[in-house]
């Protein structure tokens, strides 16, 4: 048996989690010198509320090593044979760093995965490898179609400001925007674990045209969740705008807070898959 | 000087008078110096009241780089020399009309092919490949514009050759046909009707036609002719842009004479004391407008009173004026463009003002060129701005309608990949901007660029510099006078009426996000306190002020 192994940068909903016997490993947001983990301590709606009137910026951390390390003794126990373990970019994050010290015991056991992704286009990835994985598939079988989806998966939005990106450090070219424009609202890609520029808008409405219009040039899609910090409404219209064909079952996701930390909130954008 | 190549030949006005390479050096000369003498009054044929691209001065820049090529020159092919002329011309191009004229020697230079001299055959095959090759430059040519008249003179020329082929014959003829063209443009173009003018460019296309003419002729070329404007048409603004050395002191005197004025005279007496000189009639008034060194400002005054009576003068102090514009807006900073990776897409952006550059370098542009209403880069200089930069893909944004033109030039000139985003305004420039994607494929990001153009409509607030009525819309110089996607709509006595008015004009309740740039000719405290008027009036709307530092114009303004 194979298990699967995610942290909570992937967005699953708990619901899918269950049905395909994932398991989703918290992060962990620091507010005010307090740990707390994501999603579970503090709600995603109270959070993004809070997060433009907090005096000290939050930071995100990863989980411990050795929170991972139990969690593979566990599935071992419970009788796994191998766990793939599949995760945000180690160039965004440190939670692959964490994920492979713990796999280090284990020998080639543990397959620890750099899905390049985050938020559904990591989830998409872990999704369609449980699934397989439940089906009774091979690891190399699994490996190959966790690089087709992974080849195919695509992480668009709009962010409704550019200071969060800013702030966080990571982004080149946001550092660059600095002292310009007021008003600009980034579009940004996560691609191979890399945070891309694809330009700005300068008010919602037009934003949200071009968001669009980007969604409809990726053509006939396999999957697709609606992605939002805190802007549930415009998410919701967003996905009944569309004149695509939208595959079944689209999710509508708060995101996680690990990535909402850096967007702000009320940014809103999509996670889909591309039909193969 | 000019030196007269027909004096040491006794065939002066014999059919036998060829033209090689050195003889068209003089001619070039010749048409240089006589439009450069009537540079002020192309410039006064300004359609719109508003500091724009001056013609006259677009077309003197373009034709002095056109000689430059060749004034070192001892070629004395004539095919050859044309050739160099023409290339010339071409990379000096500056604003639509320097850009027309460009293509006209361009097609001029390509009927003569290696001809070792211009015969009467040859200049009117050439005039007609002129024409042929500007009208192809152009996608949807004008009639009524410098095409008409380039036009009608081919056709004059082709007509006389049925009756001599006597090269000064057929200049004639053709410097002729050109000058009733002229004359006739408002009939084609209504703009031009409306505003009492000709077109500027095709005067000063007739300008250069003639300054040959007069050349062969032995007529004087640094003398304007005696022109009297009308008054409203007199362009007093673009005059005070040209300072020569030593002409300290702008007089400008309003008078009734007691006689009928003497031009000649009146000129010939105004040349001994100074320059840029200008003289409007309207209702038995006169204007008089001259640029004089500091020890002589009082004579006109002293001159003219003998001529009539005086009702008004008006001094300025010039050199005193230009130092107080060159007070640095935006400050010292740096404006750093950006860093760009050999394969990517680099931006160039033409910008009026400081303020507008550090934006578009903070959004990603590789280079900016200097440049917008009334100082039109030439295809040079816009060459020159990305041809070293490390990447052969390259985007221009001339945001500006009369740097369109050059900018394509530039982009056909070069071996790099340059694509033309047609902006016609900085806040359309901006919007493109903002679709860059530096990394990308360079025609889908061209294709995003454009289409993102009509994502923003754009106010620009300025002074009116001459009286005048366009669409429906009357307007005093000196009044501050709205103009919506670069149409004339509103004029006021007050800023704070024109910026609130022009806003209502475009309907701006329907957007969200007004963007204000103030040009170097207002104070901040004054822009601020005009964007808190803007924000009282629009409360549901983000309004954002930004530093412009444009010449001239005191906003421009971005809704989307």
């Amino acid at each position: 048996m194979i298990a699967i192994v995610t942290d909570s940068t992937s967005d699953i909903p708990d619901q899918l989690a269950e049905k395909f016997q994932i398991s989703i490993v918290p992060n962990v947001i620091v507010i005010d010198d307090q740990s707390v983990l994501d999603g579970k301590d503090i709600s995603r709606e109270e959070y993004y509320n809070r997060l433009p009137t907090m005096k000290v910026s939050p930071t995100t951390a990863t989980s411990s090593s050795g929170m991972y390390q139990e969690l593979y003794e566990q599935l071992f126990e419970k009788g796994a044979e191998t766990i793939l373990s599949i995760h945000a970019p180690r160039l965004l994050s440190g939670i692959f760093g964490a994920a492979s010290a713990a796999a280090q015991t284990f020998g080639d056991r543990v397959r620890v995965i750099d899905s390049g992704q985050v938020t559904l286009g990591l989830g998409y990835q872990v999704l369609a490898a449980a699934q397989s994985a439940l089906q009774g598939a091979s690891l190399d079988t699994i490996l190959s179609l966790l690089e087709s989806v992974r080849q195919r998966a695509r992480v668009i939005a709009m962010l409704d400001t550019l200071e969060y990106v800013q702030r966080s450090g990571r982004v080149s070219w946001a550092r660059a925007r600095i002292g310009t424009l007021l008003h600009l609202k980034p579009f940004v890609e996560v691609r191979d674990g890399q945070v891309l520029s694809l330009g700005e808008t300068r008010t919602r409405r037009r934003g949200i045209e071009h968001l669009r219009e980007l969604l409809y040039r990726l053509g006939p899609l396999e999957r697709l969740a609606i992605l939002h910090t805190n802007a549930e409404d415009d998410a919701r219209a967003f996905l009944s705008s569309l004149k695509m064909d939208v595959p079944s079952d689209p999710l509508v996701v708060n995101i996680t807070t690990v990535i909402g930390t850096h967007t702000g909130p009320n940014g809103l954008g999509f996670a889909t898959v591309i039909r193969a | 000087m000019l030196s007269d190549p027909y004096t040491d030949k006794s065939t002066r006005d014999s059919t036998s008078i060829q033209i090689d390479g050195q003889a068209l050096k003089d001619l070039v000369e010749a048409s240089l110096v006589w439009l450069r003498t009537n540079q002020q009054l192309v410039n006064s044929l300004n359609v719109f009241p508003v500091p724009d691209g001056d013609t006259g001065t677009n077309m003197v820049l373009t034709m002095q780089a056109a000689f430059a090529e060749i004034e070192n020159s001892s070629e004395r092919n004539f095919g050859r020399m044309v050739h160099s002329l023409a290339h010339g011309a071409l990379m000096g191009a500056r604003g639509n009309s320097g850009v027309i004229l460009s293509q006209l020697w361009r097609g001029f230079a390509r009927a003569l092919d290696n001809v070792e001299y211009l015969d009467g055959r040859g200049f009117v095959q050439a005039l007609a490949s002129a024409r042929d090759t500007a009208y192809k430059g152009v996608v949807r040519p004008v009639e009524g514009t410098i095409l008409t008249v380039a036009k009608d003179a081919a056709a004059a020329g082709e007509h006389a050759l049925a009756e001599t082929s006597d090269l000064v014959e057929l200049l004639d003829r053709v410097v002729q046909a050109a000058d009733v063209s002229v004359q006739h443009t408002p009939q084609l173009l209504p703009v031009l009707k409306e505003a009492g003018v000709v077109d500027s460019g095709g005067k000063g296309f007739y300008f250069i036609l003639e300054g040959m003419l007069r050349h062969i002729r032995g007529q004087t070329l640094d003398v304007p002719q005696a022109i009297v404007q009308s008054l409203s048409t007199m362009n007093l603004e673009n005059v005070m842009e040209a300072i020569e050395p030593g002409q300290d002191y702008e007089v400008v005197i309003d008078f009734r004479p007691y006689e009928p004025l003497d031009l000649g005279s009146f000129y010939t007496t105004l040349e001994e004391m100074g320059t840029s000189i200008q003289v409007g009639e309207g209702d038995g008034m006169y204007r008089m407008h001259i640029h004089v060194p500091t020890e002589k400002r009082y004579e006109p005054i002293d001159y003219t009173m003998t001529l009539g009576t005086i009702t008004k003068v008006a001094m300025e102090n010039l050199v005193a004026q230009m130092e107080e514009r060159e007070t640095p807006c935006g400050g010292n900073g740096q404006i750093v463009p950006a860093v760009i990776q050999p394969g990517q897409i680099a931006v160039v952006a033409v910008s009026p003002g400081n303020g507008i550059s550090r934006v578009f370098s903070s959004l990603g542009a590789a280079a900016i060129v200097e440049g917008g209403q009334t100082m039109n880069p030439s295809t040079q200089e816009i060459i020159g701005a990305f041809e070293n930069l490390p990447t052969d893909q390259v985007i221009i944004l001339p945001n500006n309608k009369n740097i369109i033109l050059a900018a394509k030039t530039a982009a056909e000139l070069t071996v790099k990949k340059v694509a033309v985003i047609p902006s016609r305004s900085v806040p359309q420039g901006l919007a493109a901007m903002l679709r860059l994607i530096p990394d990308g494929d360079l025609d889908s990001v061209v294709e995003d660029m454009i289409a993102a153009l009509d994502e923003v409509q754009t106010c620009e607030i300025t002074i009116a510099t001459r009286d005048v009525e366009i669409d429906g819309v009357e307007v005093q110089e000196g009044q501050v006078i709205g103009l919506y996607n670069g149409k004339l709509v509103l004029s006021e006595t007050s800023l704070e009426n024109a910026c609130l008015g022009i806003l209502q004009h475009a309907g701006a309740d329907e957007y969200e996000l007004i963007t204000l740039f103030y040009g170097s000719n207002l104070p901040r405290q004054d822009a601020l306190r005009i964007a808190d008027l803007v924000r009282e009036a629009y409360p549901g709307l983000e309004i954002e002020i930004q530093e412009g530092c444009q010449p001239h114009y005191y906003f421009i303004i971005s809704i989307e």
